[in-house]
């Protein structure tokens, strides 16, 4: 019976034994994967449950289409998880098939399943990375320098470079030190500079490579921190500063300069040094009374003036126009007398008889026009004024005053002269050109005195009655419809004539006869001509003049062209 | 004696000239972004690696196939192989995900667009070496030793080596597009 049974038992041990022995293999990996870097190919697998200390790993490998697959023995070590198999896998870079791996348990006798791994190991499967990164901040600027990885094991001719050759490109990332939020940015060049970001001061940096043409993944370097140090005296800022400095020592070069010239230049020589200084606006007025003679005229205080006084009155005027006591009348409605002018107006107009008028006109100064009735011989000028009430108050040379003198104005006495009478305005002379008129009296007068100045002065005294005649009448005798601009500045030169007028020699009859012919001639023409200024032309005709004439061939005959003077003419046409 | 010997010369320049143009290589340039091709294989490739079981058996390369072919059969290999895979691998090929289906449309439609670019830009001038036709009857004998689905699958898993030829026999311009290197006899 027991020989019947023992053979079943044996059998029966030695399956359980053998059961047991599968039973208790050791599990295989879980997992068996690549982790590849640029030269670091490192297999990964997962550790069995319940290993032992003597558990160890086994490890081949296979290229992709080949049948054998190759035990690596560096890799059994106990205990351990990885293994690297770079060195089995060097032309990783130019095999394009791959490897297989795969890994077993191993413990004393006993071992796992081999586990494989899910994909080929490929260039595609190799993570990109950086060997070294070179920050520098200065100026504002991030200067950064990539090092490729370099493993001892890298075989010749296959550098990171020269294994990928196109398209690298690196993302850099910055980061401020206190924040999270980083800022990346792409370059294209192991050499890279890039512009700090505004307030940052202190930042970190890391680097990741990738190809563009591949998918390789690519992982970051390690993070560097950099601080900016506020650069005070850099080149910029010193150059800056040695710029400015030369620039102010131009300016001052030039200031002082500037001074130095001033003071050297500024004083004048002897000559035209002169002993007083001139104060305007301190030393008196040479006619005081006339610039602040603003007198506000009330015309219902004055009388009208009869035209007899209108054309019996001229007065003078100082070097720039007419200056007198008695305002210029110009129409009936417009009579402005002066104040102090007045009585002497009214004093002089039944005076028939010459009279020794202060020579006022004397007093003026030297562009003085002092405009007398033509009725009084030159030796008579003051007397001449004085007969029409002329007295000059010291009036400025701006100020013109002409006074008219009505026809048969019985204060026209001459000594035998034809034109011992001043024909003033008429009356009938329109409103708008009484004005007019008067400037061109006072314009004619200023001819006539550039003819006469060329005298000696001895002749002074003496006038010629047919200058004296003749002149007033050219001077006086305006156009009725004579349209003169008035120009302010002409009544003054004319009144500067009469002065001149005045002081002509009485030696020079035949001369001034001569020129009373040709001023009768051209008068007869068109109008009254200066005789002496060639230049000045005439177009317009004098109206006839209503002219209080004197018994007198000559100042009969003269019309109304006598009176038409080239000057106003010309005046007008300029204005 | 001068003007000859000038005309000679000249003679010879433009015979030289027009030897240069006519066995000179002769580039195409195929607009294909490569990168993208290669991005969509790498995101099927676990799961059509996973599923191939012939460890052992290769389709694209036996040990030195693919390496051996030289510069003038290239134009060649590329268009035999592009054909290969428009005529048999992705007709074959049965794929249940869509997200794969979709990468593998994605590639097909590159591959299609190579050939026909280089079919008009080369005409008649791709002449196949003995050398290349014998390469690329071992690809299609390899094919056909497997049932046509793991030959599928296995072809299909095998792009990135294909890709990765292309790319070193080919080259890649600035704006990753392929330009293909023909010569001509």
């Amino acid at each position: 019976m027991l020989s019947r049974l023992l053979p079943l038992l044996l059998t029966f041990a030695s399956l359980s034994l053998g059961f047991r022995a599968h039973g208790t293999e050791l599990p295989s990996p879980a997992s068996v994967w690549f982790e590849g870097r640029f030269f670091q190919h490192i297999l990964h697998w997962t550790p069995i449950p319940n290993q032992s200390e003597d558990t160890y790993y086994q490890v081949a490998l296979k290229k992709y289409g080949s049948t054998v697959w190759k035990d690596a023995h560096s890799c059994r070590e106990a205990q351990a998880l990885s293994c690297d198999l770079t060195e089995f896998t060097l032309d990783l870079y130019y095999n394009g098939y791959g490897y297989w791996a795969r890994v077993r348990a191993v413990d004393n006798s006993q071992h796992s399943n081999w586990t494989l791994t899910e994909t080929r190991f490929t260039l595609d499967e190799v993570i990109l990375t950086v060997g070294s990164v070179t920050l520098e901040a200065s100026n504002g600027w991030i200067l950064g320098t990539i090092h490729p990885p370099r493993p001892k094991i890298v075989p010749a001719g296959q550098e990171y470079k020269q294994i990928f050759k196109n398209f690298r490109a690196y993302k850099v990332s910055i980061r401020k030190i206190s924040e999270q939020k980083n800022l990346t940015k792409t370059v294209h060049q192991e050499n890279f500079r890039l512009t700090v970001p505004r307030g940052m001061r202190e930042f970190c940096i890391k680097v990741k490579p990738f190809v563009e043409s591949r998918s390789n993944r690519g992982e970051w370097s390690e993070e560097q921190c950099l601080r900016l140090t506020e650069q005070y005296f850099t080149g910029t800022h010193l150059s800056i500063f040695f710029i400015f400095v030369l620039l102010l020592c131009g300016v001052l070069t030039c200031l002082a300069l500037h001074c130095y010239i001033r003071r050297h230049s500024g004083k004048l020589p002897a000559v035209l040094v002169f002993e007083k200084p001139h104060n305007f606006f301190l030393a008196d007025p040479p006619f005081p009374e006339i610039s602040d003679a603003i007198h506000i005229l009330d015309l219902e205080a004055f009388p009208k003036v009869s035209p007899e006084l209108r054309d019996s009155a001229l007065h003078g005027s100082t070097d720039s126009g007419f200056g007198s006591g008695k305002p210029s009348l110009q129409t009936e409605d417009s009579q402005l007398l002066l104040p102090g002018s007045q009585p002497q107006i009214q004093g002089t107009l039944g005076n028939e008889e010459p009279q020794e008028l202060p020579d006022h006109c004397g007093d003026n100064t030297d562009s003085g026009i002092c405009l007398q009735e033509p009725n009084l011989h030159s030796s008579m000028g003051p007397t001449w004024k004085q007969q029409f009430g002329y007295t000059h108050q010291g009036q400025d040379d701006s100020d013109i005053s002409l006074v008219q003198n009505s026809p048969g104005q019985p204060t026209n006495t001459q000594d035998g002269s034809a034109l011992g009478h001043v024909c003033l305005l008429e009356p009938r002379i329109p409103e708008e050109k009484k004005q007019v008129m008067v400037t061109f009296q006072g314009y004619q007068k200023q001819t006539r005195w550039k003819e006469e100045t060329a005298d000696p002065p001895e002749h002074l005294d003496k006038e010629s009655p047919l200058t004296d005649a003749f002149d007033p009448k050219l001077g006086v005798c305006l156009q009725d419809d004579l349209a003169w601009p008035p120009p302010a500045l002409a009544k003054g030169y004319m009144k500067q004539e009469s002065h001149g007028m005045t002081s002509a020699p009485s030696g020079t009859t035949s001369r001034q006869w001569d020129q009373l012919a040709e001023g009768w001639s051209l008068l007869d023409d068109v109008s009254c001509e200066d005789l002496s200024v060639a230049s000045w032309t005439f177009a317009h005709q004098l109206a006839p003049l209503d002219c209080g004439a004197a018994p007198g061939g000559l100042l009969s005959g003269l019309d109304a062209n006598l009176a038409t003077l080239p000057l106003i003419s010309s005046l007008r046409v300029e204005e | 004696m001068k003007a000859q010997c000038a005309s000679h010369w000249l003679l010879g320049v433009a015979l030289f000239l027009c030897s240069v143009h006519t066995h000179s290589l002769r580039r195409c340039l195929i607009s294909v972004d490569m990168h993208s091709i290669g991005k969509s294989f790498q995101e099927m490739k676990r799961g059509l690696q996973t599923k191939d079981t012939f460890q052992n058996v290769t389709i694209l390369s036996t040990l030195e196939n693919l390496e051996s072919i030289k510069p003038v059969d290239v134009c060649c290999v590329t268009n035999s192989l592009l054909t290969f895979y428009r005529d048999r691998v992705f007709k074959d090929h049965q794929e249940m995900s869509p997200e794969v289906l979709r990468r593998i449309s994605s590639i097909a439609n590159s591959f299609l667009y190579m050939q026909k670019t280089l079919e008009r830009c080369m005409h008649r001038r791709c002449h196949c070496s003995q050398e290349a036709t014998n390469a690329t009857r071992i690809i299609h004998d390899n094919y056909n030793q497997l049932e046509v689905s793991s030959a599928a699958l296995k072809s299909l898993g095998e792009l990135d080596i294909f890709l990765a030829w292309l790319d070193k026999n080919h080259q890649e311009t600035p704006a990753r597009n392929l330009t293909l290197n023909a010569s001509s006899d």
